[in-house]
């Protein structure tokens, strides 16, 4: 009897143990769960990297961190998913947009100079930009509604040999003008002197009496070398400085005469492009973070409101416990005693379950939650082939103390079989499973293991100490069902 | 051994191989229908075995809740459809309650802007019940090839398992009992695809998977059982042998599959919709693989094995000890 005495205690201990586990840890809950957004990006090869290394993978995956910290989302994750993706958890946004844009460009910050000779045509370029900018503007009536006079925007296109036909729509003909004229006005710059790399931190600041933003730059040794060496080249000419981003350019800035022994030195500059205090807060975010060094793609996009979550909780805690309840009667009334004594180590295996999940931890999604349920009618799969095992050998005349224990030691064998290909299945979704599947195969395996503990020594054990009572030491009791040959 | 083995000497009660025609003809007449099903579903518009769900075919799914205090306001849909995005599919749920939209793969910014439309046009809605799904048409053919790859994968382990613990033919025999529930299984949801527009998704094949490694358990149990008889009965015949196996087991396999089939049960009623069709296919899965370890394999030992490999491996006894 001490050694199952001793198992007693071992289970007491962790019971205890469990509880508060439950009690210190909280259970972490997924999106589906909680409400939030959850964004899974796909690396994309670039130029002569065809396959994506796990070095780049932890690359993307740092700068990705960094700007949803810059975002200033509370309790965001990211994780790497199989060999290319990245998924982005970002609990309580509902509306991923901000986020979206934050993190799926490259921002791959640029420095270059004009080339030389090439005066004339970007100021033609850039003032057919701005009319385009206002025309846009106006007619889709976000602007401030300035009119802007046809006849210069026509004479405008005119020399620079740009033709609208009357087919397509207005706006769309003028957007794929400013499309291209963003590219020829790309063209006429040198290839860049330096890149975003040299960057050490990035700030904004709303411009001195105006509504725009501008974001600041602040540059290493070497990039503020390599700055003052660009801006000293074009300084007192008609040159400009132009900043792109991801190929694009947001500012271009000619650089007075004053500069031209030194260049622009100590290693600061700001981009005065015409941002919102939104845009600017997300460039910030962006160049704070870095360039990624491969571009992304936004190839998954869960939302979930939190009212829905909540709804999943409920529905979920309500079936996981009718389940629990349902398992238990049909226990009970099969099987009487034992029937009572496996309800009991189920409810322990519930308990234990739980603490794993905060222990490891296990983020529960609603798969996840499906995984345990189905898992607990598994669980009592054991102890009913015990029961029925003990039954048989009851029925054979043998003593209630050697049946149990022979049913025990018989049942073993094809519980464990069970087990396993469970488990093989288990292994097989977790190795498939991105999210959601994985939820479910981790829950399902944590089951299937813990069921495995529980039936064989729980059940054992409370059964062992119940049949010390010699007043429940009745065979009628184990028997149950009443039609016996 | 020191088991007594009474239960193991008693006279069967019910013999399955009595009913071997029977089980046989069913088990036909099941399969016909079920591959039948999934031709149909192939030859309809559909165009697949089975009707692809959002995760497969790649695709945005929003889905609003409204605001409908004291009354939802009535709504065209073709008036919608002028500002969602083309291809979009409306539709309506929960008597008007909630609207859900399918298009083609979005933006974030895309759905954003969609979901601004519907509140215009249908508003006010509930902004904190709002769910969006969208999956890149990359990511749903490589879900199919990994899910096909994960269902070989844990067929193939679990046969191995078997054929380790028992024998080569026993392994067989579960593998065949293993396509068996998978090919019923998935032609019922290709019929319920073709007569009732039920999709798969990513969770089905977590289902298939859940049932192709909990349907052996009871496949396994009467193995086990046959393993043990012929330790104590060496010289009974295949037929004998089986029946007995299975006449002895008969009731456990029935209360493991009801203590099962319970929490699921649960799940349908209460699961919520996003569970509904994944616990319905688990119940499914479960109720098939119970019938097929009675009425499928018992019956075709006798005539598929002549005699039975009598493999008493140590491990066993070792477990047992």
């Amino acid at each position: 009897m001490t050694k199952s005495q001793g198992w007693l205690a071992l289970i007491l201990a962790l019971a205890i143990g469990s509880v508060l586990v439950l009690r210190s840890l909280p259970l972490s809950l997924g999106l589906d769960l909680r409400g939030g957004t959850q964004l899974t990006l796909l690396i994309k090869p670039a130029g002569t990297i065809k396959k994506i290394e796990p070095t780049k993978l932890e690359a993307v995956k740092d700068v990705l961190e960094r700007r949803v910290n810059g975002l200033g989302v509370s309790e965001a994750t990211v994780t790497t998913s199989g060999d290319d993706r990245i998924v982005v958890q970002l609990p309580g946004v509902q509306d991923p947009r901000r986020a979206a844009e934050v993190l799926g460009t490259t921002a791959m910050l640029e420095f270059r100079a004009q080339k030389p000779g090439t005066e004339q045509e970007m100021t033609g370029l850039m003032r057919l930009k701005r009319l385009l900018e206002a025309k846009i503007d106006q007619l889709t009536g976000t602007g401030k509604a300035a009119s802007v006079q046809d006849d210069s925007l026509k004479d405008l296109l005119k020399t620079l040999d740009i033709k609208i036909s009357a087919e397509a729509s207005e706006l769309d003909q003028l957007k794929a003008i400013l499309l291209d004229t963003n590219r020829r006005i790309v063209s006429l710059f040198e290839p860049p002197a330096f890149t975003g790399t040299h960057l050490i931190d990035a700030g904004r600041q709303q411009q001195q009496n105006s509504q725009a933003w501008e974001v600041t730059l602040r540059f290493d040794r070497v990039g503020g070398d390599e700055f003052a060496a660009l801006t000293k080249s074009i300084a007192g000419t008609n040159r400009l400085l132009g900043i792109m981003l991801d190929g694009r350019s947001i500012s271009e800035a000619s650089v007075g005469p004053q500069f031209a022994t030194a260049g622009i030195t100590g290693g600061a500059a700001s981009i005065t492009g015409q941002f919102s205090a939104e845009q600017a807060r997300d460039l910030e975010v962006q160049l704070r973070g870095g360039a990624l060094p491969l571009p992304v793609e936004i190839v998954e996009n869960r939302s979930v409101g939190p009212t829905l979550g909540a709804e999943n909780v409920r529905n979920s805690l309500i079936a996981a416990i009718l389940g629990i309840v349902l398992v238990g009667i049909f226990m009970v009334v099969i099987y009487r005693l034992p029937g009572f004594v496996a309800v009991l180590a189920l409810c322990l295996y519930a308990l234990f379950n739980l603490a794993v999940y905060a222990l490891i931890p296990v983020t529960l999604t609603l798969p996840g939650i499906a995984g345990f349920i189905l898992s607990v009618g598994m669980a009592v799969d054991a102890n009913i082939l015990i029961f029925e095992r003990t039954k048989e050998e009851l029925q054979d005349g043998n003593s209630l103390f050697r049946s149990v224990d022979v049913g025990f030691s018989r049942a073993f064998s094809s519980i464990f079989d069970g087990h396993i290909t469970t488990l093989i299945s288990c292994a097989a979704l977790a190795w498939l499973g991105t999210g959601l599947v994985r939820g479910f195969a981790v829950t399902l395996a944590v089951g299937v293991l813990l069921s495995l503990f529980t039936a064989l020594t729980c059940s054992r054990t409370l059964l062992r100490l119940v049949l010390s009572y010699p007043a429940l030491r009745r065979p009628e009791f184990f028997l149950g069902s009443p039609s016996q040959p | 051994m020191t088991s007594s083995s009474g239960a193991l000497l008693r006279e069967p009660s019910f013999r399955i191989n009595r009913y071997r025609r029977f089980c046989m003809v069913l088990t036909v007449f099941l399969l016909f229908i079920s591959l039948l099903g999934l031709m149909l579903s192939w030859l309809s518009p559909i165009h697949a075995p089975l009707r692809p769900g959002l995760d497969f075919t790649g695709g945005t799914l929003i889905q609003v809740e409204r605001i409908c205090s004291p009354a939802c306001k009535s709504f065209s849909t073709e008036e919608l459809r002028k500002d969602l995005p083309s291809g979009a599919v409306v539709q309506s749920l929960d008597s008007g309650k909630a609207i859900s939209v399918r298009t083609a793969a979005l933006s974030p910014a895309e759905s954003g802007a969609v979901v601004e439309s519907l509140d215009r046009l249908l508003g006010p809605i509930q902004a904190s019940g709002t769910q969006i799904n969208t999956i890149g048409p990359l990511l749903g053919s490589q879900l199919l090839r990994s899910s096909l790859l994960a269902l070989i994968v844990s067929f193939a382990g679990i046969a191995i398992y078997i054929s380790l613990r028992y024998a080569r033919l026993y392994a067989a025999m579960a593998l065949m009992c293993l396509t068996h529930d998978v090919i019923l299984t998935t032609g019922l949801f290709a019929w319920l695809g073709l007569l009732a527009g039920v999709e798969v998704d990513s969770l089905f094949v977590v289902a298939l998977l859940t049932i192709a490694g909990y349907s052996v358990n009871d496949t396994v149990v009467i193995f086990d059982r046959i393993r043990e008889q012929q330790q104590v009965l060496p010289n009974l015949s295949v037929e004998d042998q089986v029946d007995r196996a299975v006449a002895g087991t008969l009731k456990r396999s029935f209360y493991t599959i009801t203590s099962t089939i319970l929490p699921i049960i649960a799940l349908i009623l209460f699961g919520g919709e996003s569970l509904y069709w994944f616990a319905v296919a688990l119940l499914v899965g479960v109720l098939i693989g119970g019938w097929s370890s009675i009425g499928l394999i018992p019956p075709l030992l006798p005539l598929l094995g002549g005699k039975l490999p009598n493999r008493v491996s140590a491990n066993t006894a070792e477990l047992q000890a």
